[in-house]
C-alpha cells in the first residue's frame, strides 16, 4: 500500500526558536504547530527569513528548539542526544539540498552508499547501485561529483536521499541551482520516487507552481504559519 | 577505530596530499632530527662496544697511580691471564739543541702491548714501517720512540732525528698513526710519544711522587667472566687502591660526553618537533576548515560525531605515518653522511647501521607530537553544525573542543614530555628543558594574545592599509598565535645557543687568560723547589709565581663510612670516582673563600685537619667536625673538617678541593706544582729555560689547553646550531603554511580593496605592515626568551659569568623580521595580481 497513514509522521507543538546574534536575540520561529500525516507531500513557502529552513533543520534534528515539542516518526527529538539524532537521520530522514552537497572525494556510488554504510548494511553498494540506476545514472557510478553536471549531481543526491528508505524526505529548494528544464526533470524524478515509495515529503520552494505539485501548502511569515491549505489540483493528481 | 572510519578516511585522502606538504615536512623534519641524533649516538656507542677490548687494552684494566704492582699482585695477575703493562705520564720533549720544547703525553709499553687491536706506524717516503718492537728497540746506543705526527711539526724534526726526554736521548723511528687504546682523545695536552719500558727508566723521570699512572691489562682465558675475575681481585687485594675497568666501561668519560651530547641534541631536536607540531596542527586545522561542508554533509546523512572524529583522526594518523616514515628514512641515513663530519679526535669509529631503538623512539615522539597538536582541531571540527548546509555557508568551528578532547591533548602532551624526560640519560636536564619549552610556548601564546588584543584595541587608524594590517592580526582564525609561537621558539633556541657559545668563547678567549696563569709546571721535585723559584724570579717578564706541594689521593671514607656505601649526590660523584690531587698548606690558598669554620694557625701541628670544598661537602652531606678519610699512596689518613671553602675554579689557579693541615703529609712522597704568568712574547723562552734546567719538569701551556677546549666547544656549538637551524626551518614552514592557507582569503581581500579603489601600493603596504609586525613581535620575544634561557644555562647550570651579547641577538632579530617579511610577501604577491572580475562573477 503506497500511503500508510497510521498516525502523523511529523507533530510539532508550539515551537519556538531564538538565535543569539551580534545585534541581539532573533526570534526565528514563534509558536509553530504543525501535523503532517505519513505519506503527505507538503510545500513550505514564504519569504526569505520567514523560518522555512530553520523549521526544516529542527525537523531533521539539526537544530534544537528553544521551546516546544517536536516528534518525528514517533520519536520525541527533544529527548535524543547528539548520537541518537545522528542515528535518527540515518534511519528516518533523507535530505536533498539546493547545492547538492555531495562529498567531492567520493564517487557517485560511494556518496549514495554512505547512509547505508553508516547503518552497517552489508548490501550498501548493491543497493546504492540500484538506486543510481533508478535515477538513470547507472553508467556514472564511478564518477566523482566534479565530473558530473549539476542535474546529474542532484540526481545522485536524490538517490542518496532515498537509498535508506527514509520515512520523511526534506528537500530544500532542490532546483534552485539548476536551469529550468533540468529542474523540471529533477522534480519529476523526486515526485516519482516519493510516489512509488510512499515517502512523506516536505519541500521548501519559492516556486509556487512547484509548490502546487504538493498536496498541501504551508506558508510561513515572520516565524509563524500564515496559511495552511490543501491543493485541489495536487489531490486530483494523486489519484 | 572502526573499519568504516578508515574506509571514509581513505576516500578523503583521494584529494591528494597537496594541502599536507607543510604537515608532512614539519613532521618529517622533527622526526628526522631526533632519529638522526639517536642513530648517530647509537652508531658511535656500537663502535665503542665493538672496539672496547682494544680501547681498554685488554679484557680488564687495573690502573695504579704513583706505584707499580708489587710482586704478589703481579703473580696473582700473571696466574689468571696474559698481562701487558703500560705507564703514562706527562713530560717535556726537547730538541737536542734545546731550542724547541713541547709538552708530551709519554707512554711506555711492554712486549705484550697491544693485547687487542694493532698499532699502525708509518714512515716517510712510503717505505715499509718497522714493527713496534723494532721501532722501540735500542740501536746504536739510543732507544727508539714512535711519536704522533704533531710532535715532529712542533719541534721541526723528522723521522731519524732524536729528541731528549728527561735524561734519555730517543730516536724517532716512525710516526704513530693509530693507537688502539688512545682514549684520552678530546682533551690531550700534548702529542703522544711511545717508548719501551727500558727507555722510560732511562729518562730518569720516574721518582717517588711523580704524576704517573700504571696500567695492567689482562687478556683473560676464553670463556672466563671478567666480573668473576674482578670480584676475586677485590677480595684478594681490598686495599690495593687500583681503579678497575672492564669492557662495560672501557671509556667512561667518552661515554659520558656522548650521553650528554645526545641529550642536548635530542632536546634541540625535540624543539624542532614542537615547532613543527604547531605547523602540523595548523595544517590539520586549515584542512578541516576546508572540509567543513563535507563534515556537515556526513552528519546530515547520519554520521555520528564520533565517526567524524575517528575518520579524520584516521586520516591524520595515516598522513602522520607517512611523515614519520619519511623522517625515519632521513634520520637513519643521516649518520652515513655525518660520519665523515665526526671530530677526527674521536678515538672510535662509528659502527654505521640501522638502529631500531632510536628510530622507534623518534617515531613515538612524532606520533605523540601529532596527537598533541591535532586532537584539538580534530575535536573542534567534529562539532561542525550541519544545519549550516541549509544556509549560504557552513562556518568552520574555531572555538575550543569539548573538555574530553582538551584532556586528551593534555595527556598526549604529558606523554611527550614524559618520554622526553625518561628517554634522556640526564633526566634532570631533560625535565628542566621540557619545562622551559612548555613555559616558552606558554609565553609565546600569551604574547600572541597580547599582540592580538593590542591590534584590536589600538583604535581604528585612519589609514586603510594600517587598519587592514591590524585587522588581519586579530580577525577570527588568524594564524597569529601559531606563527608567533613556532617561529619564535625556533629563533629563541638559536638565540640561546648563540649566546651560550658566545659567552663560553669569550670566557676562553678573553676572560680566562686575563686571570689565568700562562703555565702550569708539574713534577717539580722537592729538592728542586728552591732553584726552580730562583730561576723563575730571575726570568724577565715572569709575574705571579705560585707553588704548592701536590699529592694524589683517593677519598675512601666519609665519617668512617666507606664511600662505596655513603650517600653521595650525583653532582659530587666526580670527586670520589678516582684519585684527586690534594695539598697541604699553612695559609688559606688564593682563589678560595672561607664560608664556614676557621683557618688553622700557620704553625699548627696537632691532629690532622682538613679544609674541604663547600659544594662537595654539601653533596656528600658533610659538615664542620665530620671526618674525611683519604688514601694517599696506600696509606689511610683520617682528618677532621676544620673549615669549608668556596673555590673559584675558573681562576685556573692552584685549586684543590682537599687541603690538609701542615705536618700531616710533609714526609709523604710528593712533587710540587707551580703556576706562573708571563708576557705572551716570553712564553717560549720560559718553557725552554725551565726544561733545560729541569728536564723532569713539564710545562703545560694554558693557552694551548684553552685552544684545544675552544675547538671542542666550537664543534659542539656547530652541531647544536645545525640542529636548531632545523627548528627554525620548521618555524619558517609554519609561517609558509599559514600564508598558503590564508591565500584564498587574501585574494578576496585584495579584489574587494581594488574594487573600492585601492592601488597595489596600498595593499602591499598593508601586507608589509602585517608581516613586519608579526616578524618583529616573534623576533623580540625570541630575543627575550632566548636570552633568559642562555642566562639560566650559563649562570645556573654552568656557573660561569654572563655578559649580554647584543650582536648575536640583533642578528637573530633582523633575520627573523626579514624572513617573515620575505615569506609573507612572497606568499601574497600573487594575491596582488588577482583580476577582480572573475572573482566577483563567481562569488
Amino acid at each position: 500500500m503506497p500511503f500508510p497513514s497510521d498516525g502523523p509522521i511529523v507533530l510539532v507543538e508550539d515551537l519556538h526558536l531564538t538565535l543569539a546574534s551580534a545585534a541581539g536575540a532573533v526570534n526565528v520561529l514563534r509558536g509553530i504547530s504543525l501535523r503532517i500525516e505519513a505519506g503527505e507531500s507538503v510545500g513550505l513557502v514564504g519569504p526569505s527569513g520567514s523560518g522555512k529552513s530553520t523549521l526544516m533543520m529542527v525537523l531533521g534534528g539539526l537544530e534544537r528548539p528553544t521551546a516546544g515539542r517536536v516528534e518525528v516518526a514517533g520519536l520525541d527529538l527533544g529527548r535524543l542526544d547528539e548520537d541518537s539524532l545522528a542515528r535518527f537521520r540515518r534511519d528516518t530522514i533523507g535530505i536533498v539540498f539546493q547545492s547538492f552537497h555531495l562529498v567531492p572525494t567520493m564517487t557517485a556510488l560511494e556518496n549514495v552508499a554512505m547512509p547505508l554504510e553508516f547503518a552497517g548494511r552489508a548490501d550498501a553498494f548493491a543497493r546504492a547501485r540500484a538506486g543510481l540506476e533508478e535515477v538513470g545514472l547507472g553508467a556514472r557510478l564511478l564518477h566523482y561529483p566534479a565530473q558530473l553536471s549539476g542535474g546529474e549531481q542532484q540526481r545522485v543526491a536524490i538517490a542518496r536521499a532515498f537509498v535508506a528508505a527514509p520515512k520523511l524526505l526534506l528537500a530544500d529548494e532542490p532546483t534552485g541551482n539548476l536551469d529550468g528544464a533540468t529542474g523540471r526533470l529533477v522534480i519529476d524524478l523526486l515526485f516519482r520516487l516519493r510516489a512509488e515509495r510512499g515517502t512523506t515529503l516536505l519541500l521548501i520552494t519559492h516556486d509556487h507552481e512547484l509548490a502546487r505539485r504538493c498536496e498541501r501548502i504551508v506558508a510561513l511569515a515572520d516565524g509563524r504559519i500564515a496559511e495552511d491549505s490543501a491543493v485541489g489540483l495536487a489531490r486530483l493528481g494523486r489519484g | 577505530m572502526g573499519p568504516l572510519a578508515w574506509r571514509i578516511a581513505r576516500r578523503e585522502l583521494r584529494g591528494g596530499i597537496r594541502g599536507f606538504r607543510v604537515f608532512l615536512t614539519c613532521l618529517a623534519l622533527g622526526v628526522a632530527v631526533i632519529a638522526a641524533v639517536g642513530s648517530l649516538s647509537a652508531a658511535v656507542k656500537a663502535g665503542l662496544a665493538r672496539d672496547s677490548r682494544s680501547l681498554l687494552g685488554g679484557d680488564v684494566e687495573l690502573q695504579l697511580f704513583h706505584r707499580t704492582a708489587d710482586a704478589r699482585e703481579r703473580d696473582y695477575l700473571a696466574a689468571r691471564g696474559q698481562i701487558s703493562e703500560v705507564a703514562q705520564m706527562r713530560a717535556m720533549a726537547r730538541t737536542l739543541d734545546g731550542e724547541r720544547t713541547s709538552l708530551i703525553e709519554l707512554k711506555s709499553v711492554d712486549a705484550a702491548y697491544p693485547l687487542y687491536g694493532a698499532v699502525t706506524l708509518a714512515v716517510a717516503g712510503g717505505k715499509q714501517a718497522p714493527s713496534l718492537a723494532a721501532a722501540l728497540a735500542l740501536k746504536e746506543g739510543h732507544w727508539g720512540a714512535v711519536v704522533a705526527p704533531g710532535l715532529m711539526d712542533r719541534l721541526g724534526i723528522k723521522e731519524g732525528d732524536s729528541i731528549r726526554v728527561g735524561d734519555a736521548v730517543l730516536t724517532i723511528r716512525a710516526s704513530l698513526v693509530h693507537e688502539p687504546d688512545a682514549i684520552g682523545g678530546l682533551l690531550e695536552f700534548g702529542p703522544r710519544v711511545m717508548v719501551g719500558e727500558p727507555a722510560l727508566a732511562a729518562t730518569g723521570l720516574v721518582t717517588p711522587g711523580t704524576l704517573i699512572s700504571y696500567g695492567y691489562r689482562l687478556r683473560l682465558p676464553p670463556g672466563s667472566a671478567s666480573a668473576q675475575f674482578v670480584a676475586g681481585l677485590r677480595a684478594a687485594f681490598p686495599d690495593a687502591g687500583w681503579r678497575i675497568r672492564d669492557l662495560g666501561n672501557a671509556a667512561p668519560n667518552l661515554q659520558r660526553l656522548l650521553d650528554r651530547l645526545t641529550v642536548f641534541m635530542t632536546l634541540v631536536g625535540l624543539t624542532a618537533l614542537l615547532v613543527g607540531g604547531v605547523g602540523v596542527g595548523n595544517a590539520i586545522a586549515s584542512y578541516l576548515a576546508g572540509k567543513t561542508e563535507t563534515i556537515a554533509t556526513l552528519k546530515c546523512l547520519g554520521a555520528s560525531r564520533r565517526l567524524i572524529f575517528r575518520t579524520y583522526l584516521a586520516e591524520t594518523l595515516a598522513l602522520a605515518a607517512g611523515g614519520i616514515a619519511l623522517g625515519l628514512v632521513l634520520g637513519a641515513l643521516a649518520p652515513f653522511l655525518a660520519a665523515s663530519l665526526l671530530p677526527a679526535q674521536l678515538p672510535v669509529s662509528a659502527r654505521l647501521g640501522i638502529y631500531p631503538a632510536p628510530l622507534l623512539l623518534a617515531a613515538t615522539f612524532g606520533l605523540l607530537a601529532t596527537l598533541a597538536f591535532t586532537l584539538w582541531p580534530l575535536g573542534a571540527a567534529a562539532a561542525v553544525n550541519p544545519g549550516g548546509l541549509f544556509r549560504a555557508r557552513v562556518e568552520p568551528v574555531l572555538g575550543r573542543p569539548p573538555a574530553r578532547f582538551i584532556a586528551a591533548v593534555a595527556v598526549a602532551g604529558a606523554l611527550l614530555a614524559g618520554l622526553a624526560v625518561l628517554s634522556a640519560t640526564d633526566r634532570r636536564l631533560a625535565l628542566w628543558s621540557v619545562l622551559g619549552a612548555v613555559a616558552a610556548l606558554a609565553l609565546f601564546r600569551l604574547a600572541a594574545a597580547a599582540l592580538v588584543w593590542a591590534a584590536r584595541h589600538v583604535g581604528r587608524p585612519r589609514r586603510p592599509g594600517l587598519r587592514l594590517a591590524l585587522a588581519n592580526l586579530y580577525r577570527p582564525g588568524a594564524p597569529t598565535a601559531g606563527v608567533l609561537a613556532s617561529l619564535g621558539l625556533g629563533l629563541a633556541v638559536l638565540v640561546a645557543i648563540a649566546l651560550v657559545e658566545g659567552n663560553l668563547m669569550s670566557e676562553i678567549d678573553t676572560r680566562l687568560p686575563e686571570h689565568a696563569p700562562s703555565f702550569f709546571f708539574i713534577d717539580i721535585q722537592p729538592d728542586q723547589t728552591a732553584s726552580f723559584d730562583a730561576l723563575l724570579h730571575n726570568m724577565p717578564g715572569v709575574t705571579e709565581l705560585a707553588r704548592v706541594p701536590s699529592l694524589r689521593g683517593r677519598i675512601s671514607a666519609l665519617n668512617g663510612v666507606p664511600v662505596e656505601r655513603a650517600a653521595v649526590a650525583p653532582e659530587a660523584r666526580w670527586a670520589i670516582s678516582s684519585d684527586r690531587g690534594l695539598t697541604y698548606a699553612a695559609e688559606l690558598p688564593a682563589g678560595s673563600r672561607l664560608v664556614a669554620g676557621s683557618w688553622w694557625p700557620a704553625d699548627y701541628r696537632g691532629p690532622p685537619l682538613v679544609s674541604f670544598d663547600a659544594e662537595l661537602a654539601r653533596g656528600m652531606g658533610l659538615k664542620l667536625g665530620d671526618t674525611l678519610t683519604v688514601n694517599v699512596l696506600g696509606r689511610e689518613l683520617t682528618a677532621r673538617i676544620a673549615n669549608l671553602r668556596e673555590i673559584d675554579w675558573t681562576s685556573l689557579g692552584l685549586n684543590f678541593a682537599i687541603v690538609l693541615s701542615p705536618g700531616t703529609l710533609d714526609g709523604a712522597p710528593q712533587t710540587h706544582i707551580a703556576t706562573a704568568r708571563t708576557a705572551p712574547g716570553s712564553e717560549a723562552a720560559l718553557a725552554r729555560a725551565v726544561s733545560q734546567r729541569f728536564p723532569n719538569v713539564s710545562a703545560i701551556s694554558v693557552r694551548d689547553a684553552l685552544a684545544n677546549l675552544a675547538g671542542v666547544i666550537d664543534a659542539i656549538a656547530a652541531a647544536l646550531t645545525a640542529i636548531s637551524a632545523v627548528a627554525l626551518a620548521a618555524g619558517i614552514l609554519v609561517l609558509a603554511g599559514a600564508v598558503a592557507s590564508g591565500h584564498h582569503r587574501r585574494v578576496y581581500d585584495a579584489v574587494v580593496l581594488k574594487v573600492l579603489g585601492a592601488t597595489r601600493r596600498d595593499i602591499t603596504r598593508a601586507y608589509v605592515i602585517e608581516y613586519g609586525l608579526l616578524g618583529l613581535a616573534a623576533a623580540a620575544l625570541a630575543a627575550g626568551i632566548g636570552t633568559l634561557a642562555a642566562w639560566l644555562v650559563l649562570t645556573r647550570v654552568m656557573g660561569t659569568e654572563w655578559s649580554f651579547r647584543p650582536g648575536a641577538v640583533a642578528a637573530t632579530v633582523a633575520l627573523a623580521t626579514l624572513l617573515t617579511l620575505f615569506l609573507g610577501y612572497a606568499g601574497t604577491w600573487r594575491a596582488l595580481g588577482a583580476k577582480p572580475a572573475p572573482y566577483l562573477r563567481s562569488e
